[in-house]
């Protein structure tokens, strides 16, 4: 077989070259989608998905995304912008009407995959425009493929493209931020790992990094309409263990989101500052502003917080709890860090309001993420912690909370080895996904958003004590597997 | 949970957009359509304007297909702009051909009010990448329909405006640019403009009116932004090396301009356009590039210490690179020498910005660069200032003074920082020197070798303009001012530069430095500066010398000259003609600069003379004085109209008279040194006066004894200022005497003569007492006496003169007397033989002056009886007399010049009947009682035997006077009178005596002495005891 097909697909590159460079990457395609599923065919599903030849690899750079050959002095011309959305539409259609899932996750993989850790930058801007494209046109296949995609890539790239669909939708072309809103009916699966990486990018740690009103809006509107969501990729993804030391985006977007939530206050009032200090006199739209930001940022620390006693949910079934950390110790370290340097960084004067605010939901976050089981770690160890932040009232209470019940036994316990590594590629997506979520179960828990999150809201204190929420206690969340 | 009131908010900041309603599958119909061109539903093709359309809501809906959207319009535009010059062409056929325009004309607008809405949403995102698009389309359209028939040519940068401002595809993208621009500017300037050059670059000349309009709009950012580029660009490029640079003066020195031009066109690409854009800019907004090209200016040189200034404008990093900084200062003399209106913008305060400290910083950087580079850095340096239009004044002030050591003890052993600065600025000055050495000299040519690219086009070939130069032609008087201050080398540059100065602009320039010189020196070694300069130039310049001086003459004439500055100028002048006096004596044959100008300035100076000699009066004594020496060096023209020597004449004998008076009261001031000078050359002057001619010799004369009669001048003399018209004479008390209209009031009634006008006689008026003794102050006998002696000394001078004619002899004569008084005693020590004619001329103007009416004038004497009848005018010339002491020495002077005296006989009579009256009234003992008219007496005999009127026997009695009574001294002058009535004064009883030049009597022919002689004998014999040793005196 190697001979004859390599020498057939030189053949082809000989009748491509002769091609203008749209019907040849038509071709090209076309080509590559014979080849990888007659080759999915012979490996006849055994588990294992069948190895990307070298030379459909080479077929797909020279003839679709043009990349330039070192050792070939053939002239590659870049597509025009028009070609290129020829090409786009092309791909579009093809991924459209290519009815096994699983010739097309393979050929989408061949087209984007990372080959050899490099990241090549027209490959990034396609796959961007393509799924852009897809999103405009609701293309669902397209964005499940993408959703692999993303889950399996370095963050860096799912970044790149986090990036370039957020600018296209909520800040380049105005109004558009609906047609990526429909997203979420169209793809959850798409949606959860679009909010991972969007919560990788925009960290609040500059001006720039704040995430565009627009996309709060629109990721609060998601979250609040169904908590869930957020799960999706976590429950879906058979065990979590192995992904996450690759560099990939994490299985929740669960840390980003808190530390959109607990920075916020002081992100806010640190960019307003900027503000004034270059002299924009925008202070009254600013303002304005700021009070529907407070409100959608504490709708979302909400949401967090009933997210995570869903996990316990979702744990306590699969047996998990106590082993796996969804929350990971490091993170929260440096989310406190964080915290603590931006309480610094401004006037704690100015600000002292701000600061409590922020510090507030630290504390609630780890109180209700240590007891639902989401956060591994013990009393001891976060009190010297957060003994550097400003004093807050509910935080000592968290440190210093009654005595806690040895709930998590496995604490620190090298990683249980009695649970079998799984072989790496199992299908990643069950087509039974959508059936599991029901978006308009559970509205009257956050009737009362900011009032739970009153600092001095002993009720609430009381709601989420350790004690009263044992893991016993029932949710009204059906589990999704 | 679905929040509406976000969402509703969210509606509303968008609700202006084109709310997107398509589903999703609308939208892949939608771009299948865009991307094939058909209607997917129709399935007919789609018209450029639907196409557009298409492409404008694919913009709004999809942000994908934003490039190939972009990339769609281009063809919109091109499309539009096709269509517009077809129009235009075909505008003369036909009108009605517009209907595809207005169709792609609204959506044009759509598409602008799209984007224009865009931008002003999210000018982030959105202007970069609009900004690209449009400019880069704008050079696109404009290159490509650049040919068109209807598009004007490139070179005519305003209709090219015109065209393409009226055409709406391109006045949007041009908005739209703007608009880009303007957001842009906050964040990323430096882009933007990098963009806008580079298409500028790549669409050459098409592309101007783009930037020229940009440019407009937003000249400050532009233009530094423009300058910030090419600086970078230049400094990639780096320098000019030696060898374009070389060319870029070989351009000057080799006859093939169209080696410069290509050099300009090929080298440095951004250069070019930097130039030509600012070129567009500089008629508008010269200022704001002006300001802009000092900023880059100070910013390269200011210590890299301190951090610049951060500018609004200026976010370029350009300043903080010290390889940019270094950059800067042959960047701009490049800029500036590839625009000669930069150029002008730059040139006038350029100066004002080199303090000290930015010239040791500037030496500082300019010392790190080869030698080589340095060379030409300095050559394109003096040749822009050689074409500075304006400043170039500041420029050579400027360089004058830095180049100019400090002091002595600065230019020591060890030289500081600022000698190096210094010696720069040294080598620059004389490098420009140089420089125009060389465009002066080579300029009358046609073909000369000096055509530079830039300036060849705007300077017709013949004529070549050298702006500095032209420039200081009007700084003239400033530069000759600067020369004279005789600086340690200064001078010296300054004086070059005058001189080739005067050959630039010809015989005008040339005439008005040296009047200058002529008129600002203030001593011979600056004076000599003018002789310097005239020698280069007379050989190029003819008659340069006589039109400085009728130069210098006209300024004399507009009266715009101080009078220490009209002194200064006479002074100078007469130096110089001096000089050519002493040269003549001297060494001779050597024949200096220095004479040969001095001749020249004789020569002209003698043809201005009358011009002169008004000053002769001026009211400043310094002036009168220097007028008086001029005139008193310079020679008389052979030419001159006697009016004018008349007027000379008459001037000179006021300024002696002046110069009398002045020297008395000077020599309270200034030890008399001025007076006695201005005296010396008044009496020179009227020496030479008196030698020209008769007539000229009489008027002096006559003007000298009228001036010396005159009333006001009486005093100088010892005379007093008491005449017969009393109501003239100042009297010190206040007339409160009656007046005519009250006297004619009564007159009717009464007639009382008391105390009328009639009762005033020459003691007084009747009634009021005698007259207020004349309390005229009297001068110093000393300083009469030299007046008088002056005064003598002058009338001998001309009188002896007038045959002679050598003028140099007596002046110098009398140059060597002194003012002791010595002067009198010495020309007569060697009496030059007086003039007949002169001494005739005096004698008639005393007559003329003394004697009132002329009734019985004749020479010959009546008998003493008839003196009766002349009581009157007796009385007045004894008045006279009495009034003038000088009137006896005049007499003398006329005895002396026989036989003048003759020509006095009226006044001598007179004189005489008014003694014997008064000796035979005179009741005294003694004559000495009466002392005046015994000294008068005396006098008038001796002068009577010196003129020869009276024998020697006759005319030695006045020896006797002293010593006899009145009665007596009546008896001898009655003999006296006798003689003369029976030998009648007769000028032709006297005989020319040729080898003693005089006249003489021979009284042998009159008759018998000693008939005359009884009186004197009986007199003798009564006196003899006393006046025995004179009897010898009075053997016939």
């Amino acid at each position: 077989m190697p001979l004859a097909e390599r020498k057939s697909m030189s053949d082809i590159r000989h009748s491509l070259l002769r091609r203008d460079p749209l019907s040849a990457a038509k071709e090209a395609l076309y080509h590559l989608d014979i080849s990888l599923g007659s080759a999915l065919q012979t490996s006849g599903g055994s588990g294992g998905s069948p190895p990307i030849e070298k030379s459909s690899v080479d077929l797909v750079e020279e003839f679709i995304f043009h990349a330039p050959k070192d050792n070939r002095n053939v002239q590659t011309k870049r597509l025009s912008c028009l070609q290129e959305l020829q090409l786009l539409e092309i791909m579009c259609s093809y991924f459209q009407e290519q009815s096994r899932d699983g010739v097309r996750h393979l050929i989408f993989s061949a087209l984007f995959g990372l080959q050899g850790n490099q990241v090549d930058d027209s490959r990034m801007a396609m796959l961007s425009k393509l799924v852009s494209m897809a999103i405009a046109v609701g293309r669902v296949p397209i964005l499940e493929c993408a959703a692999t995609w993303l889950q399996r890539s370095h963050a860096v790239c799912c970044v790149r493209v986090a990036r370039v669909l957020v600018d296209d939708y909520c800040k380049v072309v105005p109004g558009s931020a609906h047609t990526l809103k429909q997203v979420f009916n169209t793809s959850p699966a798409f949606c959860c790992q679009f909010i991972t990486a969007v919560t990788a990018l925009y960290d609040l740690s500059s001006e720039d990094l704040t995430p565009p009103p627009a996309l709060l809006e629109m990721v609060v509107d998601w979250i609040t309409e169904d908590p869930r969501l957020l799960l999706l990729t976590f429950l879906n993804t058979p065990v979590p263990a192995g992904s996450q030391s690759r560099g990939c985006l994490e299985l929740t977007p669960l840390l980003g989101l808190l530390r959109w939530s607990v920075k916020a206050p002081l992100a806010n009032q640190r960019n307003r500052k900027h503000a004034l200090a270059n002299g924009h006199a925008e202070l009254e739209k600013g303002a304005g502003k700021g009070v529907e930001y407070d409100e959608l940022y504490s709708k979302l620390h909400l949401s967090v917080l009933q997210v995570f006693l869903m996990l316990q949910v979702h744990l306590t079934e699969k047996n998990l709890i106590g082993q796996l950390s969804v929350l990971q110790w490091e993170h929260v370290v440096g989310l406190v860090d964080e915290v603590g340097r931006l309480g610094e960084e401004l006037n704690p004067l100015h600000a002292a309001g701000h600061v409590q605010l922020a510090l507030d939901r630290l504390a609630q976050a780890m109180q209700v993420a240590m007891a639902t089981g989401a956060l591994l770690c013990a009393r001891d160890e976060l009190r010297p912690l957060c003994s550097r932040l400003p004093h807050n009232n509910l935080m000592q209470l968290v440190m210093s909370g009654p005595f806690q019940p040895p709930l998590y036994p496995h604490i620190h316990a090298p990683r249980p080895t009695g649970l079998p590594p799984l072989p790496p590629h199992t299908s990643p997506l069950s087509p039974h996904i959508h059936s599991a979520l029901s978006p308009h179960a559970h509205t009257h828990t956050h009737a009362h958003a900011h009032a739970a999150l009153s600092p001095h809201n002993t009720h609430t204190h009381a709601v989420i004590s350790p004690h009263a929420f044992h893991p016993a206690m029932g949710f009204p969340y059906r589990p999704i597997r | 949970m679905f929040d509406g009131s976000t969402m509703t908010a969210m509606q509303t900041t968008h609700s202006h957009t084109p709310q997107n309603t398509y589903s999703p599958h609308e939208l892949a119909l939608e771009i299948k359509a865009f991307i094939s061109g058909v209607d997917q539903t129709q399935g007919r093709k789609l018209s450029v304007r639907d196409h557009a359309r298409c492409a404008v809501r694919l913009l709004c809906t999809v942000p994908a297909c934003r490039g190939a959207v972009l990339e769609h319009l281009r063809g919109v535009y091109d499309e539009y702009v096709s269509g517009f010059l077809q129009d235009l062409e075909t505008e003369g056929d036909n009108e009605g051909g517009s209907s595809m325009d207005s169709n792609l004309e609204d959506v044009i607008k759509e598409i602008h009010s799209v984007l224009s809405e865009f931008i002003r949403l999210n000018p982030k995102a959105w202007a970069p990448l609009v900004s690209t698009w449009a400019v880069d389309l704008l050079g696109q359209l404009s290159s490509k329909h650049a040919g068109r028939r209807a598009a004007p040519h490139s070179s005519s940068l305003n209709e090219l405006l015109q065209l393409w401002m009226s055409c709406a595809a391109t006045r949007s993208l041009m908005e739209i640019y703007s608009q880009c621009l303007a957001a842009m500017l906050a964040w990323c300037p430096d882009a933007c403009v990098d963009a806008l050059l580079d298409t500028s670059v790549q669409h050459s000349p098409h592309f101007d009116w783009v930037v020229a309009h940009i440019g407009s709009a937003f000249p400050d950012t532009i233009v530094s932004r423009v300058l910030a580029c090419g600086l970078k660009d230049f400094t990639a490029h780096g320098y000019p090396t030696g060898a374009e640079m070389t060319n870029l003066q070989g351009a000057r020195a080799s006859p093939s301009p169209s080696l410069a031009a290509m050099d300009k066109s090929n080298r440095v690409p951004k250069i070019g356009s930097v130039v030509g854009i600012l070129g567009h800019l500089a008629s508008r907004h010269s200022d704001s590039i002006k300001r802009e090209l000092f900023r880059m200016f100070q910013d390269s040189v200011c210590p890299p210490s301190q951090p610049p200034p951060t500018t609004p404008s200026g976010t370029g990093a350009w300043e903080n690179s010290v390889h940019l900084r270094r950059a800067a200062v042959p960047f701009l003399l490049q800029l500036i020498a590839l625009s000669p209106t930069l150029l002008g913008a730059v040139s006038a305060e350029l100066v004002d910005s080199l303090r000290p400290p930015v010239l040791l910083q500037l030496q500082s950087q300019l010392q790190g660069l080869p030698r080589e580079e340095l060379e030409n850095l300095l050559g394109l340096a003096v040749h822009l200032i050689s074409q500075f239009p304006a400043g170039g004044a500041k420029v050579l002030r400027f360089l004058a003074d830095t180049a100019t050591p400090s002091s002595v003890i600065i230019s020591g052993p060890s030289p500081s920082p600022h000698e190096g600065v210094r010696e720069s600025c040294d080598r620059l000055l004389q490098m420009l020197l140089m420089h125009l050495h060389k465009l002066v000299y080579n300029r009358p040519d046609g073909d000369e070798p000096y055509a530079h690219s830039s300036f060849s086009s705007s300077v017709p070939p013949t004529a070549r303009v050298i702006p500095f130069l032209e420039e200081l032609q009007s700084h003239i008087a400033d530069l000759c001012g600067e020369t004279l201050r005789l600086e340690r080398k200064r001078h010296l540059w300054l004086h070059q530069l005058l001189s080739l100065l005067s050959v630039y602009g010809g015989p005008s320039v040339a005439t008005e430095a040296l009047c200058h010189l002529l008129t600002l020196a203030r001593n011979p070694e600056e004076l000599a500066l003018a002789s310097l300069l005239h020698a280069p130039l007379s050989g190029s310049i003819p008659r340069l010398i006589p039109a400085a001086v009728a130069r210098c003459v006209a300024q004399i004439h507009t009266q715009n000259l101080s009078s220490r500055e009209l002194s200064q100028l006479l002074n100078n002048l007469a130096t110089a003609v001096q000089s050519q006096e002493e040269d003549r004596k001297g060494v001779g044959g050597a024949a200096s600069a220095q004479a040969f100008m001095s001749v020249q300035v004789g020569a002209a100076v003698s043809n201005h003379l009358h011009d002169f000699c008004p000053l002769l009066l001026h009211g400043d004594h310094a002036v009168s004085r220097a007028a008086a020496r001029l005139l008193s060096c310079s020679q008389l023209p052979r030419s001159a109209t006697p009016a004018h020597i008349l007027v000379i004449a008459r001037a000179a004998v006021a300024h002696f008279f002046l110069a009398l008076r002045q020297r008395g009261v000077g020599g309270l001031r200034d030890g008399g040194r001025g007076g006695g000078e201005a005296v010396t050359y008044s009496m020179r002057l009227l020496s030479r006066l008196a030698a020209y001619s008769p007539l000229t010799l009489k008027a002096v004369l006559q003007q000298l004894v009228e001036g010396a009669l005159h009333r006001g001048h009486a005093d100088l003399f010892g005379g007093q200022a008491t005449g017969d018209d009393t109501t003239i004479s100042p009297s010190p008390v206040p007339d409160l005497g009656p007046s005519l209209l009250d006297i004619n009031c009564k007159f009717g009634t009464t007639v009382n003569f008391s105390g009328s006008v009639w009762s005033v006689f020459h003691a007084g008026v009747i009634g009021k007492g005698l007259k207020p003794p004349n309390a005229s102050p009297q001068l110093d006998p000393d300083r009469v006496t030299q007046n008088l002696q002056t005064l003598l000394a002058v009338t001998v001078q001309c009188c002896s003169s007038a045959g002679v004619g050598s003028g140099a002899n007596s002046s110098n004569g009398s140059v060597a007397g002194s003012a002791n008084g010595s002067r009198f005693k010495q020309s007569s020590d060697e009496p030059a033989p007086i003039n007949a004619e002169a001494a005739k001329a005096i004698a008639v103007a005393l007559v003329e002056n003394i004697c009132p009416d002329v009734t019985n004038g004749e020479l010959a004497w009546p008998p003493e009886e008839h003196a009766k009848t002349t009581v009157e005018r007796d009385i007045h010339i004894r008045r006279a007399f009495e009034a003038n002491p000088i009137l006896f020495h005049l007499l003398r002077v006329v005895a002396a010049g026989r036989p003048a005296l003759c020509y006095c006989s009226v006044v001598l009579r007179s004189l005489l009947a008014t003694l014997l009256a008064h000796w035979e009234s005179s009741r005294e003992p003694l004559v000495l009682d009466s002392p005046w008219q015994l000294q008068a007496s005396c006098l008038l005999v001796s002068c009577m035997g010196e003129g020869q009127l009276l024998p020697p026997v006759l005319s030695n009695v006045h020896e006797l006077f002293p010593h006899l009574t009145p009665f007596e001294v009546r008896l001898l002058l009655l003999g006296i009178w006798e003689y003369m009535r029976g030998n009648s004064p007769m000028p032709q009883k006297f005989t020319f005596s040729a080898e003693k030049g005089l006249f003489y009597r021979d009284f042998s022919r009159d008759g018998d002495v000693a008939r005359y002689m009884a009186p004197i004998h009986s007199v003798l014999h009564k006196n003899i005891d006393q006046l025995g040793h004179l009897c010898w005196r009075f053997q016939v």
